[in-house]
C-alpha cells in the first residue's frame, strides 16, 4: 500500500470542488456526512473546543493502543481532509468569528440539542435573514421539536429507542443489538442526499433550505418492513438469533480457531445439495429431515449440529472458499485484521495509509462511493485540535495577525 | 420539490430499490422497471394478512413509494431497445444485478451512455463490479460478517448476533444515493455524467464504527461484549436490565458523557443508594485514575454494580421521566410495537398513510425522512401495482395502445 502524505489545505479538484461546509457536528452520524463531502473535494471546517472534548477522540480504536485525544481511529476516521478550527463559542468573539464563517459557508451543519443554536440567535430563522440562500442541517436523536426533543443523545440511544436493540439477541434472552450508536451510521445516508439535493436546488433558484433530521425517524426506514408488519399483521419481532424464516440452515458457525466463526446462509434446496457436496455428506440430501425449507426449519436444531461439527473441523476462512466454490453463501465473520487481509478490500482500495505526525502512519476507510471520473482524493489526516487555526482564519476569513492576537486574548480559540 | 426536475431509471431488484425511493422522496420522477411477471421484491415475506402475492409483499410496500411501475423485460431484444429509449431521457439509471448482468443484456453503463454522456448510472452489488469476490453469493448475514459489523454483536465467546429484519442491502442503497447525488454535482463541474460502482460490504463496514480499523492501527481487536462495547481497557455497559424490561444507559467518565454520570450519581444519593465518595468522584477525570493506577480497574466493575442495583428496583417509565427532568443518558429500550406507538414521533406528525390495493384499512408508513422547511417530501404515489403505469410512461416514448397490445403478446411488457 501506498502510503499519502499528509498535506493539511484548501482543496481544489473534486467533485464538489469549491463547496463550503461549516460543521458544527460531533460524534459519529454528522462527521460521517461531511466526511464524504471533504473526500469529495468539499472545504469542510470542523469546529471543535479544548474546553470540551469531542466525545469520538475517547473511543476507540487507539493508535498503537495509546492514550490521547489524538488516538482515537474513530476520530480519525470520521474527520480525514477536514480542517480543524478550535473555537471558543462560549465567548462572544468566538460566536463572531461563526458568524462570519457562517456568511462564508454554503451549508451549515449542527449537531447540538436543539435549544443551544437558538440560545445564540443563531438558529435558522434568524441567520436566513442575513442569508436567505444557506443550507442548514440541524440533526439530532429526536428533532427539533416534540416531548422527546429535549433528551440529548447519542447513537446507542438511538438504536434503543428507534427499536433496533430489541432486533438483536438470542431467544429467551436479553436484547443484545447491533454494534455500538447503530442510528449514527444510518442517518448519513439520508442527511447527505437531502443537503445535495438542496444545493443543486438552491443553484437553480436561489432559495436555501433548512432540514430538520431527527436520526430515530431516518433510521425507521432501514426496519420499514417491521413497523409494516405491526401495524398490518399485529405482529412483534422476537429475539431469534441468526435465523431466518425462508433459509436454513443460517447462522454463524464456530470454525476451527480462536473466536473463529463462519456464516453460512442456505437460501433453497440448491444450496442445500451444494452445501451436503461441500461437507462430503451428499447422503443428507435424500434425508427428510432436511428435504425441503418446511422441513430445515423443523428440525433446524440438529441441522445447525451437523453443520458445526463440520466446521469446527476448517478455518472460517477455508469454509468460506469451500463453500463459496460450491456456490453456497458464505463469509468468514471479520475482525479487523481479516478485514485488512480480505483480497476484496484490498481490491478495491478499502483501507488507505497516510503519513500522521505524531503516530508515524494511519489507516483510514475509504469513501464507500466509487466514482470512475471524480475520485475521491485523500489529501490530510484528521485535525488535531487548532490544527488549521491559520488556514481558515486567514485565508478563508482574511483575517490579520491583529484579529487573531485579539481572539486569543478574548479566548475565543480555545 | 428538491429533485423535481430529474428522471431516475429505477432497474434494481430488493437489493437496490431503498436507494431510487430516496431519490423519488426529494422529488425525482423515478420509474421502477420490473420484469412483466413482477420484481422478485414482490415475493419477498412477510405479506399483508400473511397471504402471499404480488401487490401484499410488504416489502414491495415499503420500498416502492413515490415511484411510477412499468414492466419491461430486458432478456427480450424490444424490452432492451425501451430501456435505451427511456435510458436517453433519464438522468439516473439504477441497477442492482449481479455484476455483468446488465452488460451481458447491452444495458450496461457504456451501452446507455452512449450519445447520452449526461448519464449517471449506478451499480450496486454484493462486493462490487470485479475482484477475486465479485462474483461471490451473498445474503444479509453474509454481507454483515464479510463488511465486520457482525463479530461485534453479540456475547463474549458466543456467536456473533445479526439484527434480524435484514440491514446489509439497505446500507448499500443509502451510499448509492449518496454517491448519485454527488455525481450530479459533479455533472455542472465537469459536464458529463459518470459511471459509480457501490459495494454492499465495503457499505457495511460502516457499522463497525471504525473497529475495523485495530489491526491497521495498532490496537487491539475490539471484544464483543453483549449489550455493550469496551472502550479500551474499560467495558460500556449501554443494555441495562430494569424492573419492567431493559433500558440504555451511557455510563462512562470524560469530558463528553462524565457529566451525565455526575447527575446520575447526584440522583442516587439523593435517593440515598450510593456513597457521598462516589457522588463526588471526579467523573471528568476518573479514565485518568484508572489508567495512572490510581483507582485500581475493580473499582470500575464496582460502580457498575452500584449502578445496576439502582436501575433494578426502578421501571422503564420512571427511569426515563426523571432522565429528562436531570438530563441524563437513558432511554427505553423499545420494541417494533412501542416505536410504532410513540408519542414523540405522533408529535411531530411523522407517520404517512396509503390506501394499499386488497387492504381495507389505510396503512401507515414510517414519514419523511427529514423535515424541510420548504419543498417537504411528499407521499405521492403508494408503490405501484404491476405495470400501472405502463401506457402513461410508454406513451412518453410515443406507444399507442395498439403498440403495447403487441409488445404484451409478445411477452416484452
Amino acid at each position: 500500500m501506498t502510503t499519502l502524505s499528509n498535506t493539511p489545505g484548501i482543496p481544489t479538484e473534486g467533485a464538489l470542488a469549491g463547496l463550503k461546509v461549516l460543521d458544527l457536528m460531533w460524534v459519529v452520524a454528522g462527521p460521517t456526512a461531511t466526511r464524504a463531502m471533504a473526500d469529495f473535494g468539499a472545504t469542510v471546517v470542523r469546529v471543535e473546543s479544548a474546553n470540551r472534548i469531542e466525545t469520538a477522540r475517547g473511543i476507540g480504536p487507539y493508535h498503537n493502543n495509546g492514550q490521547g485525544p489524538d488516538h482515537s481511529g474513530l476520530f480519525s476516521n470520521m474527520n480525514i481532509n477536514k480542517l480543524g478550527l478550535s473555537l471558543n463559542l462560549g465567548t462572544d468573539a468566538g460566536r463572531d468569528v461563526l458568524l462570519d464563517l457562517i456568511k462564508w459557508c454554503d451549508v451549515l451543519t449542527e449537531s447540538f440539542s436543539p435549544r443551544a443554536m437558538r440560545a445564540w440567535g443563531m438558529d435558522y430563522d434568524s441567520l436566513k435573514r442575513i442569508k436567505p440562500e444557506l443550507i442548514m442541517l440541524s440533526t439530532c436523536l429526536f428533532g427539533q421539536e416534540g416531548p422527546l426533543s429535549r433528551v440529548a443523545g447519542f447513537g446507542t440511544m438511538g438504536a434503543a429507542i428507534g427499536g433496533y436493540i430489541a432486533l438483536a439477541g438470542n431467544p429467551g434472552g436479553s436484547p443484545i443489538g447491533p454494534y455500538s450508536a447503530y442510528t449514527d451510521y444510518l442517518s448519513p445516508r439520508f442527511a447527505l442526499p437531502t443537503i445535495l439535493a438542496a444545493l443543486d436546488h438552491r443553484d437553480r433558484t436561489g432559495e436555501g433550505l433548512y432540514i430538520d433530521q431527527a436520526q430515530a425517524e431516518s433510521s425507521l426506514h432501514f426496519m420499514s418492513t417491521a413497523l409494516l408488519d405491526y401495524h398490518v399483521n399485529g405482529r412483534v419481532p422476537q429475539l431469534v438469533g441468526n435465523t431466518d424464516p425462508d433459509m436454513a440452515p443460517h447462522g454463524c458457525y464456530a470454525a476451527s480457531g480462536e473466536d473463529d466463526w463462519v456464516a453460512v446462509a442456505v437460501r433453497d434446496d440448491g444450496d442445500w445439495a451444494n452445501l451436503c457436496s461441500a461437507m462430503g455428506q451428499g447422503e443428507l440430501t435424500c434425508d427428510d429431515r432436511f428435504a425441503d425449507i418446511a422441513a430445515r426449519k423443523a428440525n433446524e436444531d440438529e441441522l445447525n449440529g451437523i453443520v458445526s461439527t463440520w466446521t469446527s473441523e476448517h478455518g472460517a476462512i477455508e469454509i468460506e472458499y469451500m463453500l463459496q466454490a460450491f456456490g453456497v453463501p458464505a463469509h468468514a465473520v471479520s475482525n479487523s485484521s481479516a478485514a485488512a487481509q480480505d483480497p476484496q478490500f484490498q481490491h478495491r482500495g478499502h483501507f488507505i495509509e497516510m503519513e500522521h505526525p505524531e503516530h508515524g502512519t494511519t489507516t483510514f476507510e475509504a469513501a464507500k462511493g466509487q466514482l470512475t471520473e471524480t475520485p475521491p482524493s485523500y489529501r490530510s489526516v484528521a485535525p488535531s485540535i487548532g490544527r488549521d487555526n491559520d488556514i481558515v482564519l486567514r485565508d478563508i476569513l482574511g483575517y490579520d495577525d491583529e484579529n487573531i492576537a485579539e481572539l486569543a486574548i478574548a479566548d475565543a480559540l480555545t | 420539490m428538491l429533485l423535481t426536475p430529474y428522471r431516475v431509471l429505477d432497474l434494481t431488484d430488493q437489493r437496490g430499490m431503498l436507494t431510487g425511493q430516496i431519490l423519488a422522496d426529494l422529488g425525482a420522477d423515478v420509474i421502477a422497471i420490473e420484469p412483466p411477471q413482477g420484481s422478485s421484491a414482490r415475493s419477498i415475506g412477510p405479506f399483508a394478512g400473511d397471504d402471499p402475492g404480488p401487490d401484499r409483499s410488504l416489502f414491495w410496500w415499503a420500498y416502492a413509494r413515490n415511484k411510477r411501475g412499468i414492466t419491461c423485460n430486458l432478456d427480450h431484444p424490444d424490452g432492451q431497445a425501451l430501456v435505451h429509449q427511456l435510458a436517453a431521457g433519464a438522468d439516473f439509471v439504477l441497477e442492482s444485478d449481479d455484476p455483468g448482468a446488465m452488460t451481458a443484456r447491452g444495458l450496461g453503463y457504456d451501452d446507455l451512455s452512449t450519445n447520452h454522456d449526461d448519464l449517471i448510472y449506478t451499480s450496486i452489488s454484493a462486493f462490487g463490479q470485479t475482484g477475486p469476490k465479485a462474483g461471490y453469493e451473498a445474503t444479509d448475514l453474509i454481507l454483515m460478517a464479510a463488511g465486520g459489523p457482525l463479530i461485534l454483536s453479540g456475547g463474549a465467546g458466543e456467536a456473533p448476533v445479526r439484527v434480524s429484519v435484514p440491514q446489509a442491502w439497505s446500507h448499500a442503497c443509502g451510499e448509492a444515493a449518496i454517491a448519485a447525488m454527488i455525481a450530479l454535482r459533479a455533472r455542472s463541474q465537469i459536464g458529463r455524467g459518470q459511471y459509480i460502482d457501490i459495494s454492499a460490504q465495503q457499505s457495511v463496514a460502516a457499522a463497525t464504527m471504525s473497529a475495523n480499523l485495530a489491526a491497521s492501527i495498532g490496537a487491539a481487536e475490539t471484544a464483543r461484549v453483549a449489550g455493550g462495547m469496551a472502550v479500551g481497557p474499560f467495558t460500556g455497559k449501554l443494555i441495562w436490565e430494569v424492573a419492567d424490561g431493559y433500558i440504555s444507559l451511557t455510563f462512562l467518565f470524560g469530558s463528553g458523557i462524565g457529566p451525565f454520570s455526575q447527575r446520575l450519581f447526584n440522583w442516587m444519593y439523593d435517593e440515598g443508594e450510593c456513597t457521598l465518595e462516589d457522588r463526588d468522584l471526579d467523573w471528568i477525570g476518573l479514565g485518568a485514575e484508572f489508567i495512572s493506577g490510581a483507582r485500581p480497574l475493580s473499582d470500575w466493575a464496582r460502580l457498575m454494580d452500584v449502578v445496576g442495583a439502582f436501575l433494578k428496583q426502578r421501571t422503564r417509565a420512571e427511569l426515563f421521566d426523571e432522565a429528562q427532568s436531570r438530563s441524563l443518558l437513558i432511554v427505553p429500550v423499545t420494541t417494533v410495537d412501542e416505536v410504532a406507538n410513540s408519542e414523540q414521533f405522533e408529535a411531530r406528525e411523522f407517520w404517512r398513510e396509503h390506501e394499499m390495493p386488497g387492504w381495507p384499512e389505510p396503512v401507515r408508513f414510517p414519514g419523511p425522512f427529514v423535515k424541510l422547511s420548504d419543498n417537504q417530501i411528499e407521499y405521492r404515489r403508494r408503490a405501484p401495482t404491476l405495470g400501472e403505469h405502463n401506457a402513461e410512461v410508454y406513451a412518453e416514448l410515443g406507444l399507442d395502445e395498439d403498440a403495447l397490445s403487441d409488445l404484451r403478446e409478445r411477452g416484452v411488457i
